[in-house]
């Protein structure tokens, strides 16, 4: 058809069509994933917190719902609805922070349904989803004030940064919380592996669903990564070998 | 009822994604303006116009959402209440500077320029102290091979560019230096060429999930 990148669709239906597959054979053939030590560990910190009656910070990072960076935060909802879920019934409720306003909307309304969900609504406050500040370090320049004042024991980071996110992972590090993090940028992650107790390199902020038993179609969401992943290795290698032979240029 | 509301929100969601995503695989200089798609695309700027106001709205949100809880803090003069209350003082002056004189005003671009960049500054500043500390620390904790691997090359790199190296003739300088661009245009380049492989296949992936309603983070 002219004028429509029928190659785009056709890519974005194979995606879908993976996931239905994956979600279709998740009860007769479960995924097995291998082990990462940061959601591994958060599972374990997030119980002591609750018992201790502590609180866990998740930040969503300072991309814009409008920007092309919002993906990582969309994510880290995820995460949030999982961790949400487990501190409901906290004295000290999960609180999520993010430097765009819009996602601190969604960040409500994520809560909110975690709350419904538990059938503990009155016990549902709008600000434990909230805008730090407008800017990537005045977000920053506010964290430290947070963390100190909230009895946080468990810093998540799972959303876009930029070189703040290195400032945010170790601000958690001096207040001695457990810190997990991941961003999409491969330069932050970089930042990223030298401040947190717990990066999460590439590709492993998006598969924080899957790990903390958000749903199936999380869990089928991450076999279609992979799936496509290895399509794409084979291509890149049968490519290098047919240019090696002179097939192609 | 609920389950009516739930419904119109996602219709809603996952039809304007649609819209917004078929759009993009539209090349308009070939689509007649009056065609199908022609519509499709032209539906896809409008929307998109209306996400960027209804993100500046957010934003007012967003703010509003800061001041009360901030105001909370200072009403329950809960630990750090001080900051919150000098948050509070700085948010009402600023605001009320900027109605009044407006946001290109010389008052509210000094405030600006010798508060609000100078801090952020500072902090940019201090991500270099930070990086180092965090270096050292790496070393002293985590004592694994990726993790030497990864402070070694950060050194060899840092050396490679500094500007002794590049300017200094010579087998042992050139040879920091061509490592150094080994380093930074294969090895580097390849492995974040993977890494954004797999970001970009994961924001995909969690794209279709809300496009298909499954994540619904616009709440019920």
């Amino acid at each position: 058809m002219s004028g429509v990148d029928l190659t785009g669709l056709i890519i974005l239906l194979l995606f879908v069509g993976l996931l239905i597959f994956f979600m279709t054979i998740d009860r007769r053939r479960p995924a097995t994933f291998r082990p990462i030590k940061g959601y591994e560990a958060l599972k374990g910190v997030i119980e002591r917190a609750v018992e201790a009656g502590e609180r866990v910070h998740l930040s969503l990072g300072t991309g814009s719902v409008i920007g092309t960076d919002c993906a990582p935060a969309l994510a880290g909802l995820a995460i949030l609805t999982s961790i949400a879920e487990k501190t409901t019934m906290s004295d000290k409720p999960v609180v999520a922070t993010t430097g765009d306003g819009a996602m601190a909307i969604l960040a409500q309304d994520t809560l909110r349904k975690v709350y419904s969900d538990a059938r503990a609504l009155p016990r549902y406050s709008p600000i434990s989803g909230r805008m730090l500040g407008p800017t990537p370090f005045s977000y920053v320049a506010n964290l430290p004030i947070l963390l100190g004042s909230e009895d946080i024991s468990v810093h998540v980071l799972a959303g876009s940064f930029g070189a703040e996110g290195a400032l945010a992972a170790d601000f958690g590090e001096r207040q001695g919380a457990f810190v997990l993090a991941g961003t999409d940028d491969a330069q932050s992650q970089a930042l990223l592996y030298a401040t947190a107790e717990h990066p999460l390199i590439g590709e492993e902020i998006f598969a924080g669903g899957a790990y903390l038993n958000v749903g199936r179609v999380h869990r089928a969401s991450l076999r279609v990564q992979d799936a496509v992943r290895m399509l794409i290795i084979t291509g890149i290698v049968i490519g290098a070998v047919l240019s090696l032979l002179g097939v192609i240029r | 009822m609920k389950i009516g509301t739930y419904l119109l929100w996602a219709a809603m969601a996952v039809g304007t994604g649609i819209i917004v995503l078929l759009g993009y695989f539209v090349q308009i200089d070939q689509i007649p303006a009056d065609s199908l798609i022609g519509n499709i695309f032209t539906l896809r700027l409008l929307i998109m116009g209306w996400a960027v106001l209804l993100a500046a709205v957010a934003l007012g949100i967003g703010l509003f959402n800061l001041f009360l809880v901030h105001w909370t803090k200072v009403s329950r003069q809960g630990p750090g209440w001080k900051y919150s209350a000098i948050l509070i003082v700085a948010f009402v002056l600023t605001l009320l500077l900027g109605l009044i004189l407006g946001p290109d005003s010389r008052v509210v671009l000094f405030l600006f320029n010798s508060i609000q960049v100078p801090v952020e500054t500072s902090l940019m500043a201090l991500l270099a102290i930070t990086l180092s500390l965090a270096g050292f620390r790496l070393v002293a904790q985590r004592r694994d091979l990726i993790s030497l691997v990864f402070v070694g090359t950060a050194l060899l790199v840092l050396i490679g560019s500094g500007p002794g190296i590049l300017s200094t003739e010579g087998l042992f300088f050139s040879f920091f230096a061509g490592l150094r661009n080994w380093l930074v245009q294969v090895a580097a380049a390849g492995g974040a060429r993977g890494i954004l492989l797999g970001v970009a296949l994961g924001s995909i992936v969690t794209g279709l999930r809300v496009l298909l309603a499954v994540d619904r983070p616009y709440g019920e």
